[in-house]
């Protein structure tokens, strides 16, 4: 696999690298100022957390906000269940991730740091609060280390605010936005613990060498959590710009024939083999294709699968997820997921398919969050990529609607 | 064209505007009530509730255009746009204005509600409860048809509407058909947090 990058260093096998270890290999945490803001925006380093958003913008947008007074969460809550990559890097690398945001925090101007990691994820709350134990005092004293509630939206930048401020990891609506007002009505920086590693590097190594390790026109690596019908699933690192083939190749290869890709996650969209190989996973790149990195899932379909099925099972957990405060959001991913729950146990409803359709249209932006946005984008990636098999599903005799 | 016309169209228009008006707050005070029906289902409301103020927008930029190019009334534009500047009823036209301008502010927030958010949306909005009655009274005061059977009939049935809607919102709390899983979502996520 890659030797330069946020693996880089010992194996998997050797477990969480001691802070004696990361300084020998890495050498001492760099400056952050305002000239790191500066050369992370040249990096082209964009967040990992699933939006894709430029790391420059965003601190730049805190620290010009920050009276000194500023607030960084660094998010590990990793709500989405068929990612592992964060997990991965905090329990292989916590001293790159606090270092990353240490940087973030001098650099905004921060006097706190929330290292706000999912409490499902006992590898990684041990991995890092070891880590902090390991670390010099004048680090300790602003990091707080705080286990996020096991929810697919507790990571969502306004939840984690909003259980900073009460305890409750539930979004609220915006603006304020974060940046503007966020813990404690202070500007806060929330970054994906995947983006301060990088960061972490990038003040070591310089813009030019994050750029240098990606291909094809993308800068720098992404960590992916491959799933599904491959040998080998886990978490890889691999340039951006690389395409979905050679992932799939770093993770063993395909067991029997693809039929379809999940790219970026449950908020993000199904491909279908015959297209996924040579797509480039370039998160700058990706939105103008029409398809998202989010937060760097691959997970494979095989043909023995039923993708209806599947599809279903995934609606069913993102209308669970609601956090039932926005009606569009909770009523609509309700109807929405028990329409395809039973074109999946091919026993439709009179009008199931078309509902389907004009539902999605109808929910989309309209919840404080972009929990159903996300939803509705899923769901029309299945409803086009598996095309046929809803149709068939459709055409199917079912029960008559009352 | 035709000053006679232009008139009439004034009239018209403010008629058509203060019927449309009601029927915007109507229609707000029943989606905050959250009011349905297996006949009427809640997007109806609120799709309703927007549109129609939309077209009451427009009905009202006709009666302020047509009054002001109207050569019979030299009323001219700074009356249509400053309060109590014009020289004709000089009282119960700026009432009018307040009234529109109140309108104004609370169309662009709605528009931008996205950009400003729900708070501040929230406590412009509640203008409406200044805008409509100022542009009743507005009505009353220089309508040259206040007087007329057909008119009065008008504003009693725009007045009663508002008046049942408001008086429903008053007594009746709003069900929240959310309540109890959101409740129920909060407790799963809620944590005591020690920072």
């Amino acid at each position: 696999m890659t030797t330069l990058g946020l693996l880089a260093g010992p194996p998997y096998s050797a477990g969480p690298e001691s802070y004696r270890d990361h300084v020998a290999r890495l050498g001492a945490r760099p400056a952050g100022n305002r000239a790191l803001i500066d050369t992370l925006d040249r990096s082209g380093l964009v967040g990992r957390g699933g939006a894709s958003f430029p790391v420059g913008i965003k601190w730049k947008s805190v620290q010009s906000r920050s009276r000194g007074d500023a607030v960084v969460i660094a998010n590990g809550a990793e709500g989405e269940p068929l990612s592992r990559k964060d997990q991965t890097l905090m329990a292989l690398r916590p001293h790159l991730v606090i270092d990353g945001a240490l940087l973030a925090a001098d650099a905004v101007r921060a006097n706190r740091i929330l290292l706000y990691v999912g409490e499902a994820h006992a590898s990684s709350l041990a991995a890092m609060s070891r880590a902090l134990a390991e670390r010099p005092a004048a680090d300790v004293r602003r990091l707080v280390l705080l286990p996020a509630p096991a929810s697919y939206v507790a990571g969502e930048a306004t939840a984690a605010v909003h259980f900073v401020n009460a305890g409750i990891a539930t979004p609220t609506a915006t603006p304020p936005r974060p940046y503007e007002s966020g813990v404690d009505g202070k500007p806060t920086l929330v970054q994906n613990v995947e983006s301060l590693a990088h960061a972490a590097l990038i003040a070591r190594n310089g813009d030019g060498w994050f750029r240098s390790l990606g291909r094809n026109e993308a800068a720098g690596t992404v960590l992916l959590t491959v799933s599904g019908a491959v040998a080998k699933p886990g978490v890889v690192e691999v340039p951006c710009g690389s395409t979905i083939d050679e992932v799939l190749a770093l993770a063993g290869g395909v067991r029997g024939t693809a039929r379809a890709v999940l790219l970026g996650g449950y908020f993000g969209g199904w491909i279908s083999a015959r297209q996924a190989g040579t797509i480039l996973l370039d998160p700058k790149a990706l939105p103008a294709a029409g398809g998202s990195l989010g937060c760097g899932i691959v997970s494979v379909l095989d043909e023995a699968a039923d993708p209806l099925e599947v599809s279903a099972r995934i609606m069913q957990h993102l209308a669970n997820e609601s956090a039932a405060q926005c009606g569009p959001c909770f009523f609509g991913l309700k109807s929405l997921s028990t329409a395809t729950s039973r074109l999946a146990a091919r026993r439709p409803d009179d009008g199931d398919l078309p509902h389907l359709h004009r539902w999605t249209a109808m929910v989309k932006g309209r919840g404080a969050c972009r929990h159903p946005d996300g939803a509705v984008a899923f769901l029309q990636s299945a409803l086009k990529v598996f095309e046929s098999e809803f149709a068939a599903a459709s055409g199917t005799r079912g029960r008559k609607a009352s | 064209m035709n000053n006679t016309i232009l008139w009439y169209t004034t009239r018209g228009a403010g008629t058509v505007s203060l019927v449309l008006l009601s029927t915007v707050v109507v229609l707000g005070v029943l989606s905050s009530l959250r009011f349905e029906s297996s006949s009427w289902p809640r997007f109806l409301t609120t799709g309703l509730h927007r549109n129609v103020a939309l077209t009451t927008l427009v009905f009202l930029a006709l009666h302020i255009v047509t009054a002001v190019v109207d050569p019979f009334t030299h009323l001219g534009w700074l009356a249509a746009l400053v309060p109590f500047s014009s020289y004709y009823r000089t009282f119960w036209l700026g009432l009018g204005v307040i009234a529109f301008e109140l309108l104004i502010a609370i169309s662009v927030t709605s528009l931008a509600r996205g950009l400003i958010g729900h708070s501040a949306w929230r406590a412009i909005h509640w203008l409406t409860y200044a805008s409509w009655p100022v542009a009743v009274l507005h009505g009353f005061g220089t309508g040259t048809d206040t007087w007329s059977a057909w008119m009065l009939a008008i504003d009693l049935v725009c007045i009663l509407a508002v008046a049942v809607a408001v008086s429903a919102r008053l007594i009746a709390r709003p069900p929240d058909p959310l309540a109890a899983d959101r409740a129920r979502f909060r407790e799963r996520v809620t944590r005591k947090v020690t920072r």
